[in-house]
């Protein structure tokens, strides 16, 4: 019998928490037995308006703070993007907060990496011992900045960590792009000129691929769409190999084959074309190069019956769709999709996407893709110096275009594999989770062990955490205010997350991380730069060497305080700064527009005030126009129009699976697996598979199976399903921790990173999530 | 004085859940696998791959529906169980002796034990937490991302559950038992 505790008792005082299953760290400090002691203040009620962090939405949300305890989250119906709404990941940041299991002091690796053993130390003796490693890489390295890498989660503060990054100087600052959506927003940006925001508010027509809208909760796509989906205003179709809640939501949901998306959406386009139900005066005005597109899909007989054998839908299906959706048009979306780490044509894939909404003209008009205003802030950004030493990019050519955000799996595998041109020795990261996030973590483990120094920075003991050199302990989203920030869109505003509580144990925003760490180590790196870089020894010649390093002081974007840089940043608008303070949330006229208009609704803008046409015709594309064909990107052997090659079609070996991953509405990718409200509501994860399939070899429900592909294996309890098909398998992300630090999340369910291949697509050296082939044996 | 009731746009309900984690953490309900105040119920997908039946999956969100005609009410022994003067259905915990017969009784499967007190617990539209305190709405309600509750006065006939229930069809739960629920589910 295990003793529960619940949140009301154990923020009363200090008791002693026991969770089951929980293994604490013998030697380190990590794990503090007993809960926190709230820090009672007097009769203190107050209400603080913040921005969730729970996923990447950032929802408006007022932290109600009894006695320095947080109490309750409720969404703050202020702002336009979340729409008065917190989800459940949302109402659960309590739970991140008070987790026991949180990174509570700076800690230091005292035994072999990966031996989960940690000392406590002070925060100076944690920049102390990052100082004395890193002077010595950089030493040995002549001052080539590039050989320190960094990486980052996504998040508002993520703005901060990469001000050190530009700093700093190095070529290498990675994070989840290429793990997740470059190659959308680089297909729709070249292909109609941004990403965009689908006006699911006021489109007839959707079509939704992959995209699990009721499961992986976008802002405000979920809450518009699906109060009118099921014969109220919009029709869905859900193209997805595994019937989802998404689907469950649909007008059609049409079962495909995993990875042949590109065959479906090209002949979609095949019947707008051939039978001329495309936009014309949309495609003659706004189109470039459209007769060579037509020609291209037409002479490729990119027909519904070609598609049909590739796809597994029926030719009948893709032509009532195609009709259906340019009958609607340009009310009508092929959604752009959010992480679109599926094959190795997922560029090309969205392209086509892009070109076929454009053939309806649904685009920067009401109900369709609409670009949106923003509403500018100040930036104070530091001027980066320059470091004749740093070396570009290892993994610049692994790719046709590797961007600023790197390819992750490229990078992770020359350095391991040793084909980088110079060593890479150290890694800065910031609430970023490699072991979980990329493919192939038995590569991902070596590849951190194999560096000199790895510095994180989380408010988790993560698999990543665990295998690093130095850990530093970040306080949560509720104990910190981050740099405003300004959300585009249909109906813009900007948006700020103020303190709710105090930072507690030793933890400290990335702020003030930053601005110690920086302390600590820009005069002696300055040193090392000083003795290597020739451009730096003559100007410090002409200038005098004070003048010099003011360029090269790494503390300078910390100098001043959050709360000062963000008055700042908005200083244009008159009054914005106290009223973020207080409500979190602003935007121009916000006083005159804002409406409670009925017990759930709200109104941001009037009508005549949203931003649903603003490109008055001219689109942010080379020619001004929507563009069917890119050439440039020919010449580094992309194909500049979306072609179907037979090597995108993967043959599944009787008795074997292709695996897909994905998410559910309960959980963000790895940062939730250890959150008490959460695994509540979804205890672990099950392997979907096909329920005859199940029954021939014998699996029922909850019985333990081992899945494994050619690099690797996880555990995982199965669920037979006729949700999925016979030759798919699919778990959900998230589970399946190895850090025994995470007492709730250890070693429950299964671990999708142990098993995915890690091929990247040519174009942005993106991963290719659903390209593995998995076996499963009952155990 | 008024009558509290609940209708229910469940046709919105995307099963997120988000409705029992804010009940939760309002109500202090015990992280236990058999502890909670509301639920979604789910009616899984019928058919065979890749004929699946769409409208065969459906999210029912529920809670104690409050009835005006409470059977738990009817049969507790010690009048823990009671109709407040809004007209919702409350436990006090100093008079339940946990006989569970409210448990039996309740054809919603809306109550459960809670560990802590060893009394009966279920929904009581936050009226202690949320609604004593000047809230006009319960915590599912208002963190719903797609808005499917909407929680009034039904003796307020301008109030917007009165006027939505004028306006549209709706279905109430085991109607025929004769139990007169207070939730109300929008076709």
């Amino acid at each position: 019998m295990k003793v529960e505790i619940s949140r009301r008792r154990f923020l009363q005082g200090s008791v002693a928490m026991s969770i089951a299953g929980g293994v604490s760290l013998s030697s380190s400090s990590i794990m503090a037995s007993a809960a926190t002691p709230a820090k009672k203040i007097g009769n203190e009620d107050k209400k603080v308006a913040t921005l969730c962090e729970m996923c990447v939405n950032k929802c408006a949300a007022i932290a109600h703070v009894r006695n320095g305890v947080v109490e309750k989250l409720d969404p703050n119906p202020l702002f336009p993007k979340s729409r008065n709404m917190l989800c459940a990941r949302g109402n659960s940041g309590i739970q991140a907060l008070y987790d026991p299991d949180r990174l509570k002091y700076p800690l230091i690796r005292d035994g072999e990496k990966g031996s989960g053993k940690f000392k406590r130390v002070s925060w100076d003796e944690a920049y102390a011992y990052i100082n004395e490693k890193l002077t010595k890489i950089l030493e040995e390295e002549k001052d080539n900045r590039s050989t320190v890498a960094f990486c980052a989660g996504e998040g508002i503060a993520e703005h901060t960590f990469k001000s050190f990054f530009t700093m700093f100087g190095s070529s290498h600052f990675l994070n989840h792009a290429s793990l997740c959506l470059a190659t959308t927003v680089s297909g729709y940006s070249l292909t109609i000129g941004g990403y965009g925001q689908a006006d699911l508010d006021n489109a007839k027509y959707v079509i939704m691929a992959g995209a699990n809208r009721a499961e992986a909760i976008v802002t405000p796509d979920t809450m518009d769409f699906f109060k009118r989906t099921n014969g109220r205003g919009a029709k869905l179709i859900t193209v997805d190999p595994r019937f989802t809640n998404t689907a469950a939501k649909s007008d059609k949901w049409l079962a495909i084959n995993v990875g042949t998306d590109l065959a479906f959406v090209l002949a979609l386009t095949y019947v707008a074309i051939k039978e001329e139900r495309y936009n014309k005066a949309f495609v003659e005005n706004y189109f470039n190069g459209f007769d060579a597109y037509k020609e291209h899909i037409l002479s490729n007989n990119y027909t519904p019956e070609w598609a049909e054998k590739i796809t597994g839908i029926k030719a009948a299906d893709i032509y009532q769709v195609s009709r259906d959706f340019m009958a609607n048009a340009p009310q009508a979306i092929y959604y752009q999709g959010r992480r679109t780490t599926w094959s190795k044509n997922d560029f090309q894939l969205r392209r086509a996407q892009a070109i076929f909404s454009a053939l309806g003209g649904g685009v920067d008009v009401k109900g369709g893709i609409c670009f949106g205003k923003t509403l500018p802030l100040i930036e104070h950004d530091a001027v980066a110096p320059m470091y004749a030493q740093a070396k570009p990019r290892i993994e610049k050519d692994e790719a046709a275009v590797v961007g600023g955000s790197g390819s992750w799996v490229a990078f992770r595998n020359m350095v391991l594999e040793g084909r980088s041109p110079y060593p890479v020795r150290a890694l800065f990261n910031y609430k970023h989770n490699p072991m979980q996030n990329m493919p192939n973590n038995k590569k991902t483990e070596e590849f951190l062990k194999k560096l000199d120094l790895v510095v994180t920075i989380d408010t988790m003991p993560s698999d990543t955490v665990m295998l690093s050199d130095v850990i530093l302990p970040e306080c949560t989203y509720l104990e910190r205010t981050d740099p405003v920030v300004s959300y585009g869109g249909i109906e813009p505003s900007i948006a700020q997350r103020n303190k709710v509580i105090d930072p507690m144990f030793e933890s400290k925003p990335v702020m003030d991380i930053m601005r110690g760490l920086s302390a600590k180590l820009s005069k002696p790196l300055f040193e090392i730069t000083k003795k290597y870089d020739e451009d730096v020894q003559s100007a410090i010649e002409d200038d005098g060497e004070d003048k010099v390093y003011a360029d090269f002081d790494l503390t300078k974007p910390f100098a001043h305080d959050q709360a000062e840089l963000n008055a700042h940043a908005v200083e244009k608008y008159e009054g914005a700064a106290d009223i973020l303070k207080e409500k979190g949330v602003f935007y121009p006229n916000m006083n005159e527009y804002f409406k409670k208009v009925g017990v759930n609704d709200y109104e941001y803008y009037p009508e005549t005030k949203r931003a649903y046409s603003v490109r008055n015709n001219k689109f942010a594309t080379p020619s001004g126009k929507i563009e069917c064909s890119v050439p440039a990107l020919a010449k580094k052997g992309i194909d500049a129009m979306p072609v179907w090659k037979s090597e995108y079609e993967m043959a599944i070996p009787a008795g074997k699976f292709r695996f897909i991953t994905g998410r559910h509405a309960q959980f963000t990718q790895s940062g939730t697996s250890n959150n008490r409200m959460l695994l509540n509501l979804v205890p672990q994860n099950y392997a979907w598979i096909n329920k005859r399939v199940a029954e021939k070899l014998g699996i029922k429900f909850g019985d333990k199976l081992e899945v494994s592909s050619k690099v690797g294996k996880t555990t995982i309890k199965a669920y037979p399903t006729e949700k999925i098909g016979p030759d798919t398998l699919f778990f959900v992300h998230g589970f399946g921790v190895y850090s025994k630090a995470l007492t709730l999340g250890y070693n429950n369910g299964g671990n999708d990173a142990a098993i995915i291949e890690d091929g990247i697509e040519p174009m942005h050296g993106s991963t290719c999530l659903h390209d593995t082939i998995v076996e499963i044996r009952k155990v | 004085m008024a009558r509290y009731g609940m209708a229910l746009n469940y046709k919105n309900c995307i099963n997120c859940r988000a409705c029992e984690s804010a009940c939760k953490e309002e109500n202090g309900v015990l992280l236990l696998k058999d502890h909670y105040r509301i639920w979604v119920g789910v009616k899984e997908a019928e058919g065979q791959f890749p004929n699946i039946s769409i409208a065969s999956q459906t999210y029912h969100p529920s809670q104690c529906q409050h009835c005006e005609n409470a059977p738990c009410q009817q049969v507790c022994p010690t009048n823990a169980t009671y109709y407040s003067k809004d007209g919702m259905v409350m436990v006090d915990p100093t008079k339940c002796i946990l006989c569970t017969y409210c448990i039996n009784a309740c054809p919603y499967d809306a109550r459960y034990v809670d560990n802590r007190t060893n009394t009966v617990d279920k929904c009581t539209f936050c009226s202690d937490t949320r609604l004593a305190n000047g809230e006009t709405t319960t915590a599912c309600q208002a963190t719903c991302p797609t808005k499917v509750r909407v929680f009034g006065d039904l003796d307020d006939p301008n109030s917007e559950i009165s006027v939505l229930l004028a306006n549209k069809e709706y279905r109430q739960v085991k109607e025929h038992l004769g139990t007169k629920p207070k939730l109300f589910y929008i076709l």
